[in-house]
């Protein structure tokens, strides 16, 4: 396929990235994966993915602090980014929201299939 | 016979050894009395503060909160928490005192709550935690079951799909009993207080009614609301938070129901109150387990029988929500004939 979308997924957990990669890839997506915020941000301003999946708890920087940082770089501020955590409390949400986020999904709440619709609405 | 002057004795001991701190303002709002425990809960000692008015107390440091709370003119408290500091939360109450009818000053008595609060916090702290980390293996087998009953990776057979779905469907319980716990946490600590704004009661009760209109066709349940013919008074309430005791009051009521069963519900207008009601023709209550119903975790003996998938958190989210609105919950019910649960809202 030519063109084809790329999406960044930033996780730490392992098993939950392997299987949010693989189910990306399989609907056709070029995924760049990282575990932890300082590396994101790196291969987000490098690779300039179309799409970006940040999960909030993270090793180090976190998921806010990564979110804050990609919307006031120039280079990065355009790409849409969809937070993936487990934490879900209204405050947390409402943060996200505020910092820039383009949607804030609870895990333990969204099938793979769900996630992969979200994005591929987002990016129309 | 112990005599006038005796008695004043034995009550100034017993005030001067108080565990609770207390504090007696004269007419001119002036501290005419403070006792050790008062003394030693604000670090100030009894003769710098004797005599002094209400309106010093912005001068000591840990007076100043107390003072910002009663106000010049000593406001009446019952059970107010103060936080200090994060070390030092106390729970205030504040009475008039009178004799033969003249108020002669106020009594202002201090509860240290600050070891009751801290445990409060690490238990909510804790359950909050540990559900958030419970979270993400039950996602990780969530999506892992979802990738096998895919068949992306491989062909199952008829039997490995029965099985996976029901290995599905049971952590998805997992997953739903850690939402609710996550809410009880909420509800309890209070976190979620309350945009108090003036609704009209019928509306929010009318679109509730409508999301379970199906659920009320299927099990041929006939269903009635009634509503005075005056229009009731507007009621302060989160709007999110009653709908949801009206939820979960009408799904018991379904749940819990005959096939080709009643459901009534009504509103009347109390005076001071506006009153709900909501009567079934359901399983009802045995009366031995009348007094554990609105406890967590709790579910009725005959309930656990019918409906394998409640979880015996709905009504104490009821209880909790409708308090916290200052309104007032309660119920009739007879085992086989059907239940009846009320609650009331005060009308501003």
């Amino acid at each position: 396929m030519e063109n084809k979308n790329k999406i960044l997924v930033v996780e730490d957990e392992k098993t939950l990235r392997f299987l949010i990669v693989q189910s990306l890839k399989d609907d056709g997506f070029e995924v760049y994966e990282s575990i932890d915020g300082e590396e994101g941000i790196k291969l987000a301003k490098e690779s300039k993915p179309d799409l970006i999946l940040l999960d909030l708890l993270l090793p180090g920087m976190n998921g806010f602090d990564v979110l804050s940082q990609l919307k006031r770089d120039s280079s990065t501020e355009s790409i849409p980014v969809i937070i993936l955590s487990n934490c879900g409390q209204e405050e947390e949400i409402e943060r996200g929201m505020k910092l820039g986020a383009t949607d804030y999904l609870v895990k333990a709440h969204f099938t793979l299939d769900e996630i992969a619709e979200r994005v591929k609405k987002i990016l129309g | 016979m112990i005599n006038q002057t005796e008695n004043r004795g034995i009550t100034s001991i017993i005030i001067e050894n108080l565990t609770d701190g207390l504090l007696f303002f004269n007419k001119e709002n002036k501290v005419s009395l403070i006792n050790p425990a008062a003394c030693r809960v604000f670090q100030i000692n009894k003769d710098d503060i004797l005599g002094r008015k209400i309106d010093d107390f912005s001068n000591f440091e840990k007076l100043s909160n107390l003072f910002y709370l009663l106000g010049k003119e000593i406001k009446e408290y019952f059970k107010k928490e103060l936080e200090i500091n994060r070390d030092l939360i106390l729970e205030v109450t504040s009475i008039p005192v009178e004799e033969k009818g003249d108020k002669i000053g106020s009594l202002v008595i201090i509860h240290n709550v600050t070891r009751e609060k801290m445990i409060e916090k690490m238990k909510t702290e804790f359950v909050s935690i540990s559900a958030h980390q419970l979270r993400t293996p039950l996602s990780e087998i969530n999506w892992s079951l979802e990738v096998l009953g895919s068949e992306k990776i491989g062909k199952l057979t008829e039997g490995q799909k029965e099985v996976l779905k029901k290995a599905h469907y049971s952590n998805k319980r997992i997953l739903n009993l850690v939402d609710d716990l996550l809410n009880v946490v909420k509800i309890e600590e209070g976190r979620r207080v309350y945009d108090l704004i003036p609704v009209d009661f019928e509306n929010i009760v009318q679109s509730v009614i409508k999301l379970y209109q199906e659920k009320i066709r299927n099990k041929q349940i006939k269903f009635e609301f009634q509503v005075p013919n005056k229009k009731l008074p507007k009621v302060n309430v989160d709007t999110k938070k009653i709908s949801l005791v009206i939820q979960n009051l009408l799904e018991n009521a379904i749940s819990y129901n005959i096939v080709g069963g009643m459901i009534t519900i009504k509103l009347e207008n109390k005076g001071k109150e506006i009153e709900f009601s909501i009567e079934d023709s359901g399983i009802g209550i045995p009366e031995n387990e009348h007094k554990n119903v609105f406890q967590k975790f709790f579910r009725a003996e005959n309930a656990l029988k019918k409906e394998t998938d409640g979880n015996g958190l709905g009504l104490f989210i009821v209880k909790n929500i409708v308090e916290a609105h200052n309104g007032r919950v309660w119920f009739e019910s007879i085992k086989d004939k059907g239940s009846t649960f009320y609650f009331s809202l005060p009308v501003k």
